[in-house]
């Protein structure tokens, strides 16, 4: 299902019936979208088919078929067009012998970059104090800091990261969003990854969800979220009366059905904070004791196969 | 030219920044050793004859494709496998940029140390037979044959990740075995360029070289101008791979 459009007006980069396979297994299927200014976020739970796709966008693979075009070039037949795009990938990517300033140099001369925007990509990305120090001796978050700094030296107009706020810490993170949505403020596409909702919620005006290499949702965040409400969840109530309180709860309209089981009883619901509101003065009133409250089901990557399903 | 530099300078800061120098280093050293444990005490026209027997053959069928397989294979190989041969491609430069800056780092790194190598087993050869011309001959043959051999052995290390096992394969195979059966193949042999070199250079030493020459023509132009050869279809042929296989 489709909560919006999949297509963005004024497109950099255009996936035109894109799939990839590798051997028998499909990683990305059929999938047609495109990006445009401003901040895209590429959703989907682990092994979903995020990093192929960007790495497809990116020309790094060739689709089994259909066809990418980054401001209407093929990049694996042109690579002047990387003049105007890069690529901050998940995996480390970085030579550790180098310090972050020799590798934000190499960057820059690989890119045909002045070497005079190689301080104000490090320091873009707060790692002044650190630059002369070898890249491996870096935590996982200055890596991917560094790795954003080489990508920004070039000053690219189209940006892909890979989950960039892995391993970063709090801090980092809202520094590294606040420079992103900065970069998209100046008309870039900036199209990054993740598997975390309110990630990418904190960055982008617009959301693809894929789903097991499937395009599963696109549209902005609220429609996506919207999309999302009436997802029903699964919890396990432990209740030394369980019929009891599963009644209750059905004639007070808290859950959509039950099922008793021993020690217990499981609740489907819309509405999981209603839900959690309603058990304790039900509880008191039927003079129950409650073991347990547990979701059963609320991984992010059940919710997208939910949207997938619709 | 400025991207094809740094590249060139970053990859040997790659090859020669770790420890397996130090080991192969110790491999190119190998045929010094073996030339002052044959020339004791015998005379310098010995000295001479000896040095064109075990030594040199050890120098350029063993430590020299061994040092440069090592870091021919090394060059895009390592790329792959550290992950970051994504950060190279997707710059702004052609592949065959990318190719010809490895080839030529990896060649360099070789050169380096087989250059070093070769020197130290000219200046022995100085002291045990009373002859500096070798030692010229030795360097420019070096050159030859590291050029030759990390072209092949750099397109091997992208494609394979058993580059090195495949590549020991080959030289005791074709380059020690099947080349020396068949005289006919010594064409192809990369080993022999590099002796075709050495003996175009150093004429005195072709009576000593005949059995490993066989019918081949000494010439260190004739040698240079097939690398040359190897090294365009080697970057042609790298570029391609780098254009059509994934990069995952």
């Amino acid at each position: 299902m489709t909560v919006g459009p999949a297509l963005s007006d004024d497109a950099t980069v255009e996936v035109s019936s894109v799939s990839k396979w590798f051997g028998q297994k499909v990683a990305v299927s059929d999938v047609t979208c495109s990006f445009g200014p401003g901040i895209t976020g590429l959703l989907g739970p682990n092994g979903a088919g995020k990093t192929t796709l960007l790495r497809l966008l990116c020309g790094l693979l060739e689709p089994s078929d259909g066809s990418v075009r980054i401001h209407g070039v093929d990049p694996r037949r042109r690579p002047s067009v990387y003049a105007r795009v890069a690529l901050v990938p998940e995996e480390a990517a970085v030579y550790g012998f180098q310090t972050a300033r020799q590798f934000v140099t190499y960057a820059a001369d690989l890119s045909g970059a002045d070497r005079s925007g190689v301080d104000e990509a490090i320091s873009s990305v707060a790692l002044d104090d650190d630059a002369d120090r070898p890249i491996s001796e870096f935590s996982k978050g200055m890596r991917q800091r560094a790795k954003v700094a080489a990508a920004l030296v070039g000053r690219p107009d189209v940006l892909v990261l890979d989950e960039p706020l892995n391993g970063t810490d709090p801090v980092q993170r809202a520094h590294l969003i606040e420079m992103f949505r900065t970069f998209a403020a100046e008309g870039r596409t900036v199209i990054v990854s993740s598997h975390v909702l309110a990630e990418v919620e904190r960055m982008a005006d617009r959301v693809l969800a894929i789903v097991d290499g499937k395009l599963a949702a696109a549209g902005d965040v609220a429609a996506i979220r919207s999309a999302m409400s009436d997802i029903p969840y699964r919890v396990r109530i432990g209740a030394d009366e369980p019929r009891r309180l599963g009644a209750r709860l059905l004639v007070g309209g808290h859950a959509s059905s039950i099922e008793v089981d021993h020690g217990g009883l499981v609740v489907e619901t819309t509405d999981l904070t209603d839900l959690g509101m309603a058990i304790p003065p039900l509880a008191q009133e039927l003079d129950l004791r409650l073991t347990s409250f547990e979701p059963q089901d609320e991984s992010l990557e059940s919710v997208f196969r939910y949207l997938v399903r619709r | 030219m400025r991207a094809y530099l740094a590249i060139v300078r970053v990859t040997l800061q790659q090859l020669l920044g770790g420890k397996r120098v130090l080991g192969l280093g110790s491999i190119a050293l190998l045929p010094t050793l073996v030339m002052v444990l044959v020339t004791r005490d015998v005379s310098a026209r010995a000295a001479y004859i000896e040095f064109h027997d075990a030594p040199l053959v050890i120098l350029f069928l063993l430590a020299l494709p061994i040092v440069a397989l090592i870091f021919g294979a090394a060059a895009l190989g390592d790329e792959r496998r550290e992950g970051t041969l994504s950060f190279l491609v997707t710059r702004p430069i052609p592949r065959s940029v990318i190719v010809a800056g490895k080839l030529t780092a990896s060649w360099l790194a070789t050169f380096v140390v087989l250059g070093s190598a070769a020197a130290v087993a000219g200046v022995v050869l100085f002291t045990t037979a009373d002859t500096w011309s070798p030692l010229w001959a030795l360097l420019v043959a070096a050159a030859v044959g590291a050029a030759a051999y990390t072209a092949v052995f750099l397109v091997l290390g992208h494609v394979t990740s058993r580059a090195v096992l495949i590549g020991l394969a080959y030289l005791f195979i074709w380059e020690s075995g099947l080349t020396f059966a068949a005289d006919s193949l010594g064409n192809v042999s990369l080993f022999r360029i590099a002796l075709t070199a050495y003996a175009g250079i150093e004429t005195a030493a072709i009576p000593l070289l005949q059995e490993p020459l066989a019918s081949l023509t000494p010439g260190a132009l004739g040698a240079a101008a097939k690398v040359v050869v190897i090294s365009g279809l080697a970057v042609v042929a790298g570029a391609t791979l780098l254009r059509r296989r994934d990069v995952t």
